[in-house]
């Protein structure tokens, strides 16, 4: 009992090294296991992009910076694998001015790592203000809109660029990928997707993920990945889940940490119970005194 | 000063590294107390972000959309551009301030009738979903269930935010308390989202830490016993610790119990 009326006085700055340590276990010994339970979004997020055909290209509108980096890193990095695995075509237009260099560099490690080519199979819009005639454009006339990829290569280039040829306006757009940490999905869904009928999937930090379900019950969005949870989940189906990966690292790590947060929630409580069981003994026996 | 450049580049990587671990260093020490090391790397972030951002904006957006067309490709009508641009600094004079205002209510029209265009596109289909069918669906009687919790839901939220007239009757004031106790559980839902982001980004740091900045620059065989031996001490300073707060916590602590008894 008095010890859980101690913990109560306890310094916070030791709950932040405690909850430090237990963040780091999962770090030091890198467990490569995934989930195995996926969420119906992220396999309805799979199935979208597993079916778009290979003439049609995707578009991952990119809405994220280092703040956020661990969140959505992960998450783009899963989309591009699954895409270049598949050999679906795709284009990333960043609306966030560092953004634009973190996704190019991801895409550029996985390239590598699958034997792919910049421009061949994928393509970088670079860093664009998010505008709602720029998110207008994507659905008319794409090159003009975007005019020049992340190294200034025209788009009309089909020699420097083959991976643009055919593709120009909506009808060549097969899904949109919505990778945010602001609230940029209701300008996507509004000026990008929904007059073109396009299939809209999501990829939120995990703070904007909980007001997000209510666009997937309306079938507005057709699939979400939820933070890195929503990444490693993604990666489980398309056969990464025996391989140590950054979503695989910090979703163990989350993991732990949870259930951490969960005791020191517990043991607050009955601390507090405690104390107040102790304050009213003390104050009966004052009474009696 | 080619060598320094050489030595510059062929170090360039650990530079980078050792820079984040310092600034990452910096930033969390406001965990331990309001120091001068993380506010003078809090200007260092905000000066570099905006750095960086005025020069991306002009090689991506200014220099090829605006600037070169005007200069050098006929396009002189985009001087317009730059005028409507300087009607905003307007708002700094007294005297001429009434020209920043005819450019922010141009703006403000603009994004009023996108915001028309957005409710439509956004909010109708969401309505529309609302109309759940009670019928069994393809899982049986399971979305019949889902249907009766999700219009409990609703009903009992929108009753809460009924504010044309008191919450008298009896059925009205439960269903509007049982909305409220719904609206704290969505609460709690984002809050726990809201956790597990925010560890997400702490996770993300000390993966850099540990494995970019630790493993590869501090210690270059992570396998060695000396890892093991620090993270083990590290380890039994914390509990240390604990133990140590536990057997005399702080006079402050001790003070404000004594006044709360």
């Amino acid at each position: 009992m008095d010890l859980l009326i101690k913990l109560q006085k306890i310094d916070r700055r030791i709950i932040y090294a405690l909850v430090v340590v237990v963040l780091m276990l999962p770090l030091i010994f890198h467990p490569a296991g995934h989930p195995t339970l996926v969420t119906p979004e992220v396999h309805d997020a799979f199935d979208v992009i597993d079916q778009v055909p290979k003439d049609k290209m995707v578009i991952l509108s990119s809405a994220w910076g280092p703040s956020t980096e661990y969140e959505n890193g992960p998450q783009t990095a899963a989309l591009m694998h699954h895409m270049l695995l598949k050999g679906i075509r795709f284009g990333i237009v960043s609306w966030d001015p560092q953004g634009a260099q973190l996704t190019y560099n991801i895409g550029n490690n996985l390239q590598t790592e699958l034997h792919k080519q910049y421009g061949v199979d994928w393509v970088h819009f670079g860093y664009k203000v998010l505008i709602e005639a720029a998110l207008r454009g994507i659905g008319t006339n794409l090159p003009k809109t975007m005019e020049t990829d992340m190294n200034g290569t025209r788009l009309t280039d089909l020699s420097k660029l083959p991976v643009m040829k055919g593709i120009r306006d909506s009808r060549d757009i097969g899904a949109v990928v919505e990778i945010s940490a602001s609230g940029t999905l209701e300008g996507t869904m509004t000026y990008m997707t929904q007059p073109n009928n396009l299939p809209l999937l999501y990829c939120p930090t995990a703070v904007m993920s909980v007001e997000a379900y209510r666009y997937l019950d309306s079938r507005q969005l057709k699939g979400m990945l939820n933070s890195a949870v929503g990444a490693a989940q993604y990666e489980t189906l398309i056969g990464l889940s025996s391989f140590t990966t950054p979503a695989s690292v910090t979703t163990w790590a989350l993991s732990t940490a949870h259930i951490f947060i969960i005791v020191l929630i517990l043991l607050g409580n009955l601390g507090y119970f405690a104390s107040k069981k102790a304050a009213r003994r003390q104050g009966g026996e004052a009474n009696n005194d | 000063m080619t060598e320094i450049a050489g030595w510059l580049a062929r170090n360039s990587t650990s530079i980078i590294v050792w820079c984040g671990a310092l600034c990452t260093f910096a930033i969390y020490s406001i965990l331990y107390a309001e120091n001068k090391f993380y506010r003078l790397f809090e200007h260092v972030y905000i000066g570099l972000a905006s750095g960086y951002g005025v020069y991306i904006a002009w090689r991506d957006v200014l220099g090829p959309k605006w600037w070169i067309p005007m200069r050098f490709g006929g396009e002189w009508y985009w001087i317009f551009a730059a005028v409507a641009g300087s009607m905003f600094y307007f708002m700094y004079s007294q005297k001429h301030v009434w020209i920043s205002r005819v450019i922010f209510g141009f703006f403000m029209g603009v994004t009023a009738g996108g915001m028309f265009r957005g409710f439509y596109e956004v909010y109708f289909p969401q309505i529309g979903s609302s109309m759940k069918s009670l019928a069994p669906g393809a899982n049986g009687w399971w979305d019949t269930a889902n249907a009766l919790v999700f219009y409990v839901l609703l009903f009992s939220a929108m009753t809460y935010f009924f504010f044309s007239f008191e919450h008298k009757h009896p059925a009205v004031a439960a269903t509007a308390r049982a909305g409220r106790w719904f609206l704290m559980i969505g609460f709690g839902a984002i809050f726990g989202a809201t956790v597990m982001g925010r560890l997400t980004l702490l996770i993300g740091r000390l993966n850099f830490l540990l494995n970019d900045w630790c493993l590869q620059e501090v210690v270059p065989d992570w396998k060695s016993i000396y890892f093991k031996i620090i993270v083990g001490l590290v380890v039994v300073a914390l509990i240390g610790l604990i133990v140590n707060s536990i057997a005399r916590p702080k006079q402050k602590n001790s003070t404000s119990s004594g006044t709360e008894e």
